[in-house]
């Protein structure tokens, strides 16, 4: 109900130009590449956190740690935040070396999932809070936090108590918290997990248009690979302590680098390979032909076919794979369709955009064709 | 029996307890304002047992010390007993559950068996190094000892109830070590250390036994001031004293118990 203040929604469209925004002079000269090397952290005997992560961060990037629970991406952020040591490795910011300086002497801050605003001050103090601790004076303290509070738009909330406030207004008191001592990173551990799906979105907008007038270097973990695909301009693909693959949102959900990263990122049409021969590979859904570029020497492997890059139909374009396969379930979506069809006894997902042709019934034999283009083979 | 029957019989059971709690309380603080020297018939309103006690010089002096003794001892316990709050709070995932039957068994243990051991304890270190000598030194010492446990519960239970997080932001937001001390853990368990100033400030006026047992010749406080005092009979001063110390205490209790309210939110 009263999860947003007036301002919020309505002012969340029109971006002011960065050029008037007070904040944007101080924090573009401040944004700073992250170079990592070699980490490792293990917690006890057993558990291996970190496994030689070796990683760049360009200066001003969005940059997204994905993965499960457990894979290593948020002991990575508190080794950056300086809450966790690494065993082994370097860290350098803006060139200088921070593996071993404690947090409070680190231009670092975090926006931590719980938003960990301190209870026993006002909205005002907490916002003023690393300030003060970084001994600047009350008026230039003030100043400051008005500044923030202006640049977030969070219009009364400074003068609420913490314990008036709404989860999503939490999450913004945090975000101005962190950004108000105009760190060098940003570091988000899982801010909006804890918001419910309407705000969710509205804020991962809102977060990385924010990012982009900061200019600031942000380091975000999650594991919702939606939310890392929509905000990041990079992302890292995390998996048992290692790093499975960096790159654009692009790259990483078009050629996931293997089968973990690929099923990460949401694809469920992945088909054993069994031989490779020339243009060819020998599926468990058939022969197909891959772009020449596709080809290894190694037979093993696995065939990625996007669900929305199948068409279906009876007619097959020139240069086509083809497929004959049996409508097993059909699920109305409005915009799309989702169809599970079954071809060879393998369950294949296709999506079709719902432009008035023809929708498919259970039961139906289809034609199924897909451009060699679209399909990826994916390392094992 | 019907529902109501039931009903009626509960709340026959709770005046019947009231009555009993503080009916004898409120009988002494009556008979503290009688103007007669009876304990037996009220026969009018007076203050003369109240200006008797100010020209009582013992009664003045078991004051004094019983207030020096709460006070002292109170800040000394919460002092302690933060620290071992904190520490407990700290490495509260290892396994600590001897350590804490340790700081707690001075609670359940029973007042008599606590002040002779401390007594005898204090009478063989004074004739060993002259030291210790029976008298405000040891009760303090004896108070801060049955104090620390409330203190060091109320601090870990208010720093367990906390967002561990908080302390992970305290460090990102710059505070060095000790200002994470004073800006952040002390004004967080700053209701808390109130409401454990006043409950061991309670607790240490209330105390007779173990009071009786480590005091000195010059240091009889209020409640052993009285236990004398009533061998020789119940006078109207004593109902004077004892109705002092029921408001005193009443006011410590409600102040311990606003402040510990305070703390939830």
């Amino acid at each position: 109900m009263s999860d947003t203040i007036p301002a919020d929604i309505a002012d969340k469209t029109d971006v002011t130009p960065a050029a008037e925004t007070p904040c944007q002079d101080d924090s573009t000269r401040k944004a700073s590449a992250i170079e990592l090397r070699g980490l490792h952290k293990r917690f006890g005997r057993d558990t291996v956190a970190l496994d030689g992560v070796d990683l760049h961060i360009q200066a001003g990037e969005f940059f997204t740690l994905l993965g499960p629970s457990g894979c290593g991406k948020t002991t990575l952020l508190r080794i950056l935040a300086g809450l966790e040591e690494p065993d082994q490795g370097t860290l350098m910011v803006g060139g200088k070396e921070l593996t071993e300086v404690p947090p409070h002497r680190r231009s670092v801050n975090t926006v931590f999932q719980s938003y960990a605003l301190f209870p026993h001050l006002s909205v005002r103090d907490n916002l003023a809070f690393g300030l003060k601790m970084r001994g600047l004076p009350a008026a230039k303290r003030d100043a400051k936090v008005d500044e923030i509070a202006d640049f977030i738009k969070l219009g009364d909330l400074v003068d609420r108590r913490v314990d008036q406030l709404s989860g999503g207004q939490r999450q913004r008191i945090a975000l101005a918290r962190a950004l108000v001592c105009e760190p060098d990173v940003l570091l988000l551990d899982e801010p909006l997990s804890a918001l419910d799906a309407g705000l969710r979105s509205q804020l991962q907008v809102e977060l990385q248009r924010l990012q982009k007038r900061l200019g600031m270097t942000f380091v975000f973990v999650t594991h919702d690979q939606d939310e890392a695909m929509v905000m990041s301009d990079r992302i890292a693909v995390l998996d048992g302590g290692n790093i499975q693959q960096v790159g654009a949102p692009s790259d990483v959900y078009e050629r996931p680098a293997n089968a973990f990263v690929a099923r990460f990122m949401g694809h469920d049409n992945l088909f054993a390979i069994h031989r490779s021969e020339g243009d060819w590979v020998e599926t468990e859904i058939g022969r197909m032909r891959l772009l020449p570029e596709e080809q290894r020497d190694t037979s093993d492997g696995w065939l990625l076919v996007r669900p929305e890059t199948l068409e279906l139909g009876p007619e097959v374009p020139e240069g086509y794979n083809r497929m004959e396969g049996i409508v097993r379930e059909r699920l109305y979506r409005g915009s799309r369709i989702e169809y599970r069809l079954e071809v060879n006894g393998q369950v294949v997902m296709a999506v079709a955009s719902n432009l008035g042709q023809r929708i498919h019934r259970e039961g139906d034999e289809v034609t199924i064709s897909v451009c060699p283009e679209d399909l990826v083979r994916v390392a094992a | 029996m019907s529902k109501r029957a039931l009903k009626r019989g509960l709340t026959g059971f709770w005046w019947l307890t009231l009555f009993f709690l503080y009916l004898p309380l409120a009988v002494v603080v009556l008979f503290s304002f009688n103007s007669a020297n009876s304990s037996a018939s009220f026969s009018g309103v007076s203050l003369r047992w109240y200006h008797r006690l100010l020209g009582n010089e013992q009664i003045l002096s078991a004051f004094a010390n019983s207030m020096v003794l709460a006070v002292v001892s109170s800040v000394v316990a919460l002092v302690i007993g933060c620290l071992i709050g904190y520490g407990m709070y700290r490495h509260r995932h290892r396994k600590l559950g001897w350590l804490i039957v340790l700081i707690y068994l001075p609670i359940v243990l029973p007042d008599i068996v606590f002040g002779i051991s401390e007594m005898a304890f204090f009478v063989q270190i004074h004739q060993a190094t002259g030291l210790l000598k029976p008298g405000l030194g040891t009760m303090i010492i004896a108070h801060v000892t049955f104090q620390i446990p409330f203190v060091a519960l109320i601090v870990y239970s208010r720093f367990v109830g906390l967002d561990p997080t908080l302390f992970e932001a305290a460090k990102d937001l710059y505070a060095t070590p000790f200002k994470r001390v004073l800006h952040f853990m002390l004004p967080t368990i700053k209701p808390a250390l109130i409401s454990a100033f006043f409950l061991s400030f309670t607790l240490s006026i209330d105390d007779f036994v173990i009071s009786f047992f480590t005091a000195g010749p010059e240091s009889a406080t209020l409640p052993i001031y009285i236990w004398g005092a009533i061998k020789k009979g119940v006078s109207p001063e004593i109902n004077a004293i004892a109705s002092l110390m029921i408001g005193a205490v009443a006011v410590a209790a409600i102040l311990s118990l606003v402040f510990s309210r305070r703390r939830q939110t």
